[in-house]
């Protein structure tokens, strides 16, 4: 009898905790479905969030493109009927224009390019100002979008400028005749350059207080290099450049009856 | 479209001109302007001369003169697009027949060369009377490596001095410049510089030159090389863009240029080191600007060139033409910034001046010299069409 009551009992706390572990797993789904269908409710309310935006950036960007190609169209209309192209070339005194490159085409295509660029500059615009009224939304990558436009201009524009003041210093220091020019046109080339992505990196918001850091290094460092080396190596070009000077100022007072001839240098005249 | 026509170098001096000469003098100090006016009222016919001279003194002193009192322009070394503009308006203004423009220092001209000028475009059918200069050697550099060439090889014209700054006008070709002159009405046009000679060929006129002999050129108020030679040459070589449909087709000289006048003697040796330490210092740091501009061909040349000695320097006249052309063809294609491809340019002229001076100072008359660049630049124009047309496509 005590055998049978025993095999009972056992069975009945197997029940129980099977009845216990069913329980749980019952609950977990329950999370986990739960924390399923909050993630793709935050997802889904984050794209309602930005769908508007990214809507009003390609509506800009397109009814401004259209914009454009009604403008260029009727520019073009207007320039041709008018023979802008004949009296440009009548005033220039040449008819070189080819017909890719006339003005009529050039004003055309830069009055649709005009457009477009506005749509897009009002596109990301307005973009940015839908993404503000969000902002409850934790996505910290979608800020950088405006701020990566804006620092890809500054990259453009800061290399643009290196180079050209680069080759600017180098042709003029080649013509000063300074032995370090490519030396001078590298610093230089270098300091804008270092500028430029201290800028780029302040607006994209990197870096923070070690970008400033850097960069006064960098620059400060540079700069003393430049001063150093010109310092050192100009010092002829800096008393040639004193000596004409008091020459000039010589060349006023009447010269003293000895004075010599013109110098060898003095003979060639290139005008 | 006419040719060239053919320039009469005369050396007697013609009879005084009569008829309505306007002589326009430029700005200049008063020391020069009152022996200039002595020296105008002798050479003409009183009574028929109006001289129009911004510091014009009281007209009672030039009892054979009128003065004309206009406004003063800015002072430059050469003629403006200003002083054409005022030029014509003063010859339309006065119904003068003929215009007479008198630059700096004019009071260094003779009387028969004043009157060759006027004579010219009073009394022959000549509408551009130019000045043939005797220079010493080594001056006017830049006109006889650059301007004299390019001019003589593109326009089929050969004027010595292009940019002249004593002209003889008829009225047809004031207005002329007066039109070309407009394009800059609205930027500077007390700076910008007219090429008359260029102009005369395309509109077909004709154009004489006459021997006047020795004159004292002014020199540029900023004397740095850097940018006067920036300021002529971009000036240049933007007519030429602008007149490419004419100098395009094939012309030739009528008839060869006499090179036989007399140069005056060198005065010792100038020093070219300085020149070829610029070219050093450019072949070793604008070998990179050089080869967005020249082709490897001319590069190559360049490269043979840095290693010649000093002493027999001298830049081929084939070489030079085509780096020339280069310059030109790079100017109308923005293929650099156009400050930074004239100023690339310098090291090149200097080479060129340098292996003038050499070849001056071994004896050959540098009037020869100048000629034997002026013919290569006329060999080498097939080579600028031909780049002109297809850039691309022609890089040898």
């Amino acid at each position: 009898m005590a055998y049978p009551l025993s095999a009972m009992l056992k069975l009945a706390a197997l029940q129980a905790a099977a009845q216990s572990a069913y329980t749980d797993n019952n609950s977990i789904w329950r999370h986990m479905s739960d924390a399923l269908h909050q993630s793709v409710d935050r997802v889904l309310a984050l794209l309602i969030a930005i769908l508007p935006g990214i809507l009003a950036f390609f509506v800009a960007l397109i009814v401004f493109t259209l914009i454009g190609i009604v403008v260029s169209a009727l520019a073009r209309r207007i320039l041709t009927v008018a023979k802008f192209d004949d009296r440009i070339a009548r005033n220039r005194g040449s008819a070189d224009w080819t017909p890719s490159t006339s003005p009529t085409a050039l004003f055309a295509r830069v009055s649709f390019w005009v457009f477009v660029f506005l749509g897009l500059i009002i596109g990301v615009s307005a973009f940015d100002t839908s993404y503000a009224a969000g902002t409850t939304l934790p996505i910290s990558l979608l800020p950088y979008l405006t701020h990566i436009v804006g620092a890809i201009l500054l990259l453009i524009a800061g290399t643009l400028i290196a180079r050209f003041l680069a080759r600017s210093v180098l042709i003029g220091a080649v013509n000063a005749q300074l032995q370090y020019a490519k030396f001078l046109s590298l610093g230089v080339k270098w300091l804008v350059l270092v500028l430029t992505a201290a800028m780029v990196l302040e607006h994209l918001e990197l870096g923070g207080s070690i970008v400033d850091l850097a960069f006064g290094i960098l620059f400060g460092g540079i700069v003393l290099t430049l001063a150093l080396a010109v310092g050192l190596g100009s010092r002829d070009l800096v008393s040639r450049s004193l000596e004409s000077h008091v020459e000039r100022s010589g060349e006023r007072n009447p010269p003293p009856p000895n004075a010599s001839a013109a110098s060898h240098s003095e003979s060639i005249r290139h005008f | 479209m006419a040719t060239a026509d053919p320039i009469p170098v005369t050396t007697s001096p013609p009879e005084p001109p009569g008829g309505n000469l306007l002589v326009l003098l430029a700005p200049m100090p008063a020391s020069q302007v009152e022996p200039l006016l002595a020296r105008l009222a002798v050479s003409f016919s009183s009574g028929s001369l109006l001289v129009a001279a911004s510091d014009a003194p009281a007209a009672d002193s030039y009892p054979g003169l009128h003065l004309l009192a206009i406004p003063a322009s800015q002072q430059t070394m050469t003629l403006t697009a200003a002083d054409f503009a005022s030029a014509h308006q003063l010859a339309e203004k006065h119904r003068s027949r003929a215009i007479l423009m008198l630059g700096p220092e004019a009071g260094s001209l003779s009387s028969a060369a004043l009157q060759c000028l006027a004579n010219a475009v009073l009394t022959t059918p000549a509408d551009l009377a130019l000045p043939c200069y005797h220079l010493p050697p080594n001056a006017g550099l830049v006109n006889s490596a650059i301007l004299y060439p390019l001019t003589r090889a593109l326009f089929a014209v050969h004027p010595r001095f292009p940019l002249a700054i004593d002209l003889g006008l008829s009225l047809r070709m004031a207005e002329r410049l007066a039109r070309a002159a407009q394009r800059f009405s609205l930027s500077n046009p007390g700076e910008a510089l007219v090429w008359p000679v260029n102009e005369a060929a395309v509109a077909g006129f004709s154009i004489a030159e006459f021997d006047v002999g020795p004159r004292v050129l002014p020199q540029p108020i900023d004397p740095d090389i850097n940018s006067v030679l920036a300021y002529v040459t971009g000036s240049l070589f933007a007519d030429i863009d602008l007149k490419a449909a004419f100098w395009q087709r094939a012309r030739r000289l009528t008839l060869a240029r006499n090179a036989g006048r007399p140069s005056l003697p060198v005065d010792g040796a100038a020093d070219i080191a300085s020149m070829l330490e610029t070219f050093h210092l450019g072949y070793t740091n604008l070998r990179e600007i050089w080869s967005l501009v020249m082709p490897p061909n001319s590069l190559l040349g360049l490269k043979r060139l840095s290693s010649v000695e000093p002493a027999s320097f001298h830049m081929p006249e084939d070489l030079w033409a085509r780096i020339v052309y280069d310059f030109v063809l790079a100017y109308r294609l923005r293929t650099i910034n156009r400050g930074h491809l004239l100023g690339a340019l310098i090291p090149l002229y200097l080479a060129w001046v340098a292996g003038h001076i050499n070849i001056t100072a071994s004896g050959t008359d540098p009037e020869q010299h100048v000629e034997a660049v002026a013919t290569a630049f006329e060999a080498e124009k097939p080579y600028l069409v031909s780049r002109w047309r297809w850039p691309d496509r022609f890089n040898p």
